[in-house]
C-alpha cells in the first residue's frame, strides 16, 4: 500500500513539475506570435487588421506572468486550452482530437507490432542461438534500425508505389474517397497504412529483439531454467513460460514509455507520407509560435507518458515480487 | 507456438487480400471521375480546417473565387483589365472621389435567396464595424458607403484610384442574411460558405476540400467541371508526385527539374510561370556605409542577374531589371532608357567606388575612414533556391570587392528581422505586387508603409522615405488619366535607378502546371485572361469557369 501510494505521489509532483515547464518553454522561446502572423498573412492583411486579429487571439495580453501561470493552470484543470493560432478559429481541442486517431492508429499499431514481434524473435533466436534464424534475422533488423527513417521511407515509396505500383504513396486515403464508415473506405484507409507501418516497423524491430534476446540469454543461464530441463518439460514450455516471462520484465518499462511517446506522432513519417497525424501538428505549432496548440500537445505527451510509467511500475510490481518493498 | 505463426499468417493474408479489393474500387472511382472533375495540387504545408470564413486570411484561398465572389474581376496579367462580375458596371465621378458600382440583377445566392446591393453594402459594414475583416485596408481609404436603389455609391476621403482593385477586385461579397445573425465574425468558422460563386461546398475533411457544383450559377451554362477536389499536402514531394502521375492536373508546385521530373512524363504536361513580383536585395537604407548610394550602386553594377536566375532559380524565374518592373508582364510600363542604364558591368562597379574614395585593401573595399565593405545578408534557410542565388550573388560581389556573408535563418526569425529593420542587407520577394507596377513600387517606395527601425514595417522594409516619392505616388492615386499614370511610373522607374533603395535580382512567378489530357480552357501564355496559380484569389474561381472537360 505505501509503495503505491509512494508511487502515486511522485506521479502528481512530477505532473506537477512538467506542467510548469510546459508553461515556461514556450515563453521562452524568441520571436513572438505577433510578428509571426503578419509573416503567415504578408501582402495579404494591413497593419491595422493585424492588431484587431492579435486582440481576438489574444496575443498581447501584457498580463503579468504569474497571473498568466494561474490562469493556465486553472484552463488546463477545466481541459479548456483555447483556439488555435494555426487552425484558426478552430478550437485546439477539436484540431488535436481529429488527428489523434490516425497517429493512434498508425504510430500505437506498429509499435505494438514492433514490440510483440521483436520480443517473439528476439525469443526464438535466443533460444536456438547459434542457429540458421539467429544468425539472419537479428543482424539484419539492427541494420535495418540503423538507416535513416526518411531515407528507407522515400526508397519503399520508390520501390513499391512508383515503380511498382501496388501501393499509394501518399494520404491517410484517397482523394476521391467519402469519409464514411464503409468498407471501401476502411480498406482505403488500411491500403494506405501499409506502407507507412512497413517502414515504421522495420526500422525500430531491430532494438526490441536485440534487448529481448540478450535478456533472455542471460536468464537461459540461470538456475530454474536448469531445474526445468531437468524435470524434462518440453523445451518449446520452457522457453515461452519459464524463460521468456521473465526475460521480458525489463522490456516491459521500455514498451510502456515507448507507448507513451505515441501520441507525440512521428514526424518524419507524417512528413514523408503525408499522414494526417499529430506529429506534424507539433512542427507547425512551434513555427507558428501557436502557444496554445503547443501547449497542448506537450501536456498531451506528459500525461501519456507519466500514466504509461505508472502503469509500467504496476505492472512489474504485480509481476515481480522482487521488486516491492522488502517488508 | 507453431500455431499462432500459423494464424498470424493466415490474418495477414487475409487482410491484405481484403485490402486490394479496396483497391480495385478505388481505381475505378478515379478513372470515370477523370472527365468531368479536376484534382489541383497546391501543397500548403497544412491539413484543412474545413473553415470557410473568406476574411480568415489563412483560409480565404479556399472559398473566395469559386464560392465567395468579387464585384468586377481585374486581370493582374493584363496590367489590371478588368471584366464586370457581381457588378454591372462602375464609374468615378467627383473628382474621383466617388466610386460608384452598378449591382448586377438576377444573381442567386447559393441557398436560393436573391443577391441585391443590400449584400454588397452589409459587406463592406461588416470591415467597418470589425477592423480585423478588413484586410485590405479599405476603411482606410473610405468615408462611406451608402447604397442607391442597385447601386452602391462609395466615398473616398480623397481620391484613391487604385484602392478600385481592393474594393472591386479583392473583396468578397458575403450575404446579409446570414452574417447578421452571426455573433462574432471574426471568430467564425463559416462550415457551410452561402455564396453566388460556381461551386458549392460538397465535403470537408483534413485530407482533402470536395467542391460541388452550384447548379443556380447566374452565368448560365457554366461551370463545365463537377468537381473539384483540393488535397492537402504537408511536403512537397507527395504533392509533386500527384502531378507526374497524372492524379492531379492543376499545380501550383515549385518542381526543382521540372524537365525530367513532370515534362517528360507526358506530352499533356505543360507549364508557364508568369512573372509578377521581383525577389529583391533590400538594403538598409538606415545603415551608416549602405546609406552612400555610391555603395548600393555598385552592387547594382557587380551582379549578373540572368546567372543568378539561371543557376539559382533554374532558370525558372526571369532575371529582373533595376527599374523595378517585372517584364513581360508589365513591359508596357517600362522605360527601356532607364532599363538598360543599369547591367551587368564589374568594370562600372569598380570605378564607381574608386571615384568616391573607397580603396581597396586585402581584396576588398574600404571607406576612406578605413571601414571595410563588409556586410551580412539574411535569407530564409528553407527556400532552397534563394539560398543558392544568394551564394552567387556573393562570389560575384567579391569579385569587386565587396564582401557579404549570408546568413540562412528560419523563416520565424527571418520575419522578425526583416520587419523591424534589424539586418543590413536581406533578400526578399514577399511583397504581394497587385495588377500594375503601381503596387509594387508603392509597397517599396510609400514612406507611410515603412516604419523606424525596431518597429514593425508592412513593407518598405528597406525604410525609404522621400516626400517628392510620397507626393508622386499620391498623384497616381488621384488620376484615371492612362498617360498621367504612366508619367508618374517612369518617374518611380528613375527614383529605382538612380537612387537604388533595392535591388531587384529575379523575377518571382506564379507557379502553374496544367494537364491537357482530358480538360481544357486552361490559362496560357497565349491567353492570359486570369492568374493561374490556384493559390491566387479570386483568380482561380475565374479559371474553374473556363476549364472544361475535352471532346
Amino acid at each position: 500500500m505505501r509503495f503505491v501510494l509512494r508511487r502515486l505521489a511522485f506521479f502528481l509532483v512530477t505532473l506537477w513539475a512538467a506542467i510548469t515547464t510546459n508553461f515556461l518553454i514556450p515563453r521562452l522561446m524568441p520571436g513572438n506570435a505577433a510578428l509571426s502572423m503578419m509573416a503567415r498573412y504578408k501582402g495579404h492583411v494591413n497593419p491595422q487588421a493585424l492588431h484587431a486579429l492579435e486582440i481576438a487571439f489574444g496575443v498581447n495580453t501584457h498580463q503579468s506572468l504569474p497571473r498568466e501561470y494561474f490562469t493556465y493552470l486553472g484552463n488546463v484543470a477545466r481541459g479548456r486550452f483555447g483556439i488555435s493560432l494555426t487552425f484558426f478559429p478552430d478550437a485546439v481541442s477539436r484540431e488535436v482530437l481529429q488527428a489523434l486517431p490516425w497517429t493512434l492508429g498508425l504510430v500505437g499499431v506498429t509499435t505494438v507490432l514492433a514490440f510483440v514481434l521483436g520480443t517473439l524473435i528476439g525469443l526464438v533466436t535466443a533460444w536456438r542461438r547459434g542457429g540458421l534464424l539467429d544468425g539472419l534475422l537479428p543482424p539484419i533488423f539492427v541494420i535495418t534500425s540503423a538507416f535513416p527513417y526518411f531515407w528507407l521511407a522515400l526508397l519503399s515509396i520508390w520501390l513499391f508505389a512508383i515503380k511498382l505500383g501496388w501501393l499509394p504513396e501518399s494520404g491517410g486515403y484517397d482523394v476521391v474517397t467519402t469519409v464514411d464508415w464503409s468498407w471501401a473506405f476502411v480498406g482505403d484507409v488500411l491500403r494506405h497504412s501499409i506502407l507507412p507501418a512497413f517502414t515504421i516497423l522495420v526500422t525500430s524491430i531491430g532494438g526490441w529483439i536485440l534487448t529481448m534476446r540478450n535478456n533472455t540469454i542471460s536468464v537461459l543461464t540461470e538456475d530454474y531454467v536448469r531445474m526445468a530441463r531437468a524435470k524434462g518439460l518440453k523445451p518449446w514450455r520452457i522457453m515461452w513460460t519459464y524463460a521468456g516471462r521473465n526475460a521480458i520484465l525489463p522490456n516491459l518499462t521500455g514498451f510502456a514509455m515507448s507507448l507513451g511517446f505515441v501520441v507525440s506522432g512521428a514526424i518524419l513519417v507524417e512528413f514523408v507520407f503525408n499522414y494526417p497525424g499529430v506529429g506534424w501538428m507539433f512542427l507547425q505549432s512551434v513555427e507558428n509560435q501557436d502557444y496554445a496548440l503547443m501547449q497542448a500537445l506537450f501536456l498531451m505527451i506528459i500525461l501519456a507518458v507519466l500514466a504509461a510509467i505508472l502503469a509500467a511500475d504496476a505492472a512489474t510490481a504485480m509481476l515481480d515480487p522482487r521488486t516491492r518493498d522488502r517488508t | 507456438m507453431r500455431r499462432v505463426l500459423i494464424l498470424a499468417l493466415l490474418v495477414g493474408l487475409v487482410a491484405t487480400t481484403w485490402a486490394s479489393f479496396g483497391n480495385a474500387s478505388g481505381s475505378k472511382a478515379r478513372s470515370s471521375s477523370s472527365v468531368t472533375s479536376v484534382t489541383i495540387s497546391n501543397e500548403q504545408g497544412t491539413t484543412w480546417t474545413c473553415g470557410f470564413n473568406p476574411f480568415n486570411p489563412s483560409v480565404q484561398p479556399f472559398s473566395f473565387g469559386p464560392v465567395y465572389e468579387e464585384l468586377v474581376f481585374v486581370n493582374g496579367l493584363k496590367s489590371g483589365a478588368t471584366t464586370n462580375w457581381l457588378a454591372s458596371g462602375h464609374a468615378w465621378s467627383n473628382h474621383n472621389k466617388t466610386l460608384t458600382f452598378t449591382i448586377r440583377s438576377g444573381v442567386k445566392w447559393s441557398d436560393g435567396k436573391a443577391f441585391t446591393a443590400a449584400d454588397v453594402l452589409y459587406t463592406f459594414k461588416l470591415l467597418k464595424a470589425h477592423p480585423a475583416l478588413d484586410l485590405n485596408a479599405a476603411w482606410s481609404v473610405l468615408k462611406s458607403v451608402s447604397q442607391k436603389g442597385n447601386k452602391v455609391v462609395f466615398n473616398f476621403k480623397s481620391s484613391a484610384v487604385p484602392y478600385f482593385y481592393y474594393i472591386g477586385g479583392q473583396t468578397p461579397i458575403v450575404p446579409k442574411h446570414i452574417w447578421s445573425s452571426i455573433k462574432n465574425p471574426v471568430t467564425s468558422k463559416d462550415s457551410s460558405p452561402v455564396g453566388t460563386g460556381p461551386y458549392k461546398m460538397g465535403n470537408c475533411s483534413p485530407q482533402v476540400i470536395k467542391y460541388t457544383k452550384n447548379p443556380n450559377y447566374w452565368q448560365k451554362g457554366l461551370p463545365k467541371i463537377e468537381t473539384v477536389y483540393y488535397p492537402a499536402f504537408t511536403s512537397n514531394d507527395p504533392a509533386n508526385q500527384q502531378l507526374a502521375s497524372g492524379k492531379a492536373q492543376w499545380g501550383s508546385q515549385f518542381i526543382p527539374n521540372i524537365k525530367a521530373y513532370y515534362l517528360s512524363k507526358s506530352p499533356d504536361h505543360h507549364i508557364w510561370f508568369p512573372p509578377l513580383v521581383n525577389v529583391s536585395i533590400f538594403i538598409n537604407l538606415k545603415d551608416p556605409i549602405l546609406s552612400n548610394v555610391a555603395v548600393r550602386k555598385a552592387m547594382a553594377y557587380a551582379i549578373d542577374r540572368s546567372r543568378v536566375s539561371k543557376i539559382g532559380e533554374y532558370g525558372y524565374e526571369p532575371p529582373s531589371n533595376q527599374t523595378g518592373i517585372v517584364t513581360p508582364t508589365f513591359s508596357s510600363w517600362l522605360d527601356q532608357n532607364l532599363a538598360k542604364k543599369v547591367t551587368y558591368n564589374p568594370a562600372k562597379a569598380v570605378a564607381i567606388l574608386t571615384a568616391a574614395g573607397f580603396k581597396k585593401s586585402g581584396g576588398v573595399f574600404h571607406t576612406p575612414s578605413g571601414k571595410a565593405l563588409s556586410f551580412r545578408i539574411i535569407n530564409i534557410g528553407g527556400y532552397s533556391d534563394w539560398v543558392a542565388s544568394v551564394q552567387i550573388i556573393q562570389s560575384q560581389l567579391k569579385a569587386v570587392g565587396i564582401k557579404i556573408t549570408a546568413e540562412n535563418l528560419s523563416s520565424t526569425t527571418y520575419d522578425a528581422d526583416v520587419y523591424n529593420g534589424k539586418y543590413q542587407l536581406a533578400y526578399d520577394g514577399n511583397e504581394s505586387g497587385g495588377p500594375a507596377p503601381y503596387y509594387e513600387l508603392r509597397q517599396l517606395l510609400y514612406s507611410k508603409n515603412s516604419a523606424p527601425i525596431g518597429k514593425a514595417a508592412s513593407s518598405n522594409w528597406e525604410r525609404y522615405s522621400n516626400p517628392a516619392t510620397d507626393a508622386l505616388i499620391d498623384q497616381y492615386g488621384a488620376t484615371t488619366n492612362a498617360a498621367t499614370q504612366q508619367a508618374i511610373i517612369r518617374k518611380l522607374e528613375a527614383v529605382m535607378v538612380n537612387f537604388v533603395p533595392v535591388i531587384p535580382i529575379t523575377e518571382g512567378v506564379d507557379w502553374y502546371q496544367y494537364n491537357t489530357k482530358d480538360i481544357t480552357g486552361w490559362v496560357t501564355q497565349n491567353d492570359p485572361y486570369a492568374k493561374p496559380a490556384a493559390y491566387e484569389v479570386p483568380d482561380w474561381g475565374v479559371m474553374l469557369l473556363h476549364l472544361k472537360p475535352k471532346g
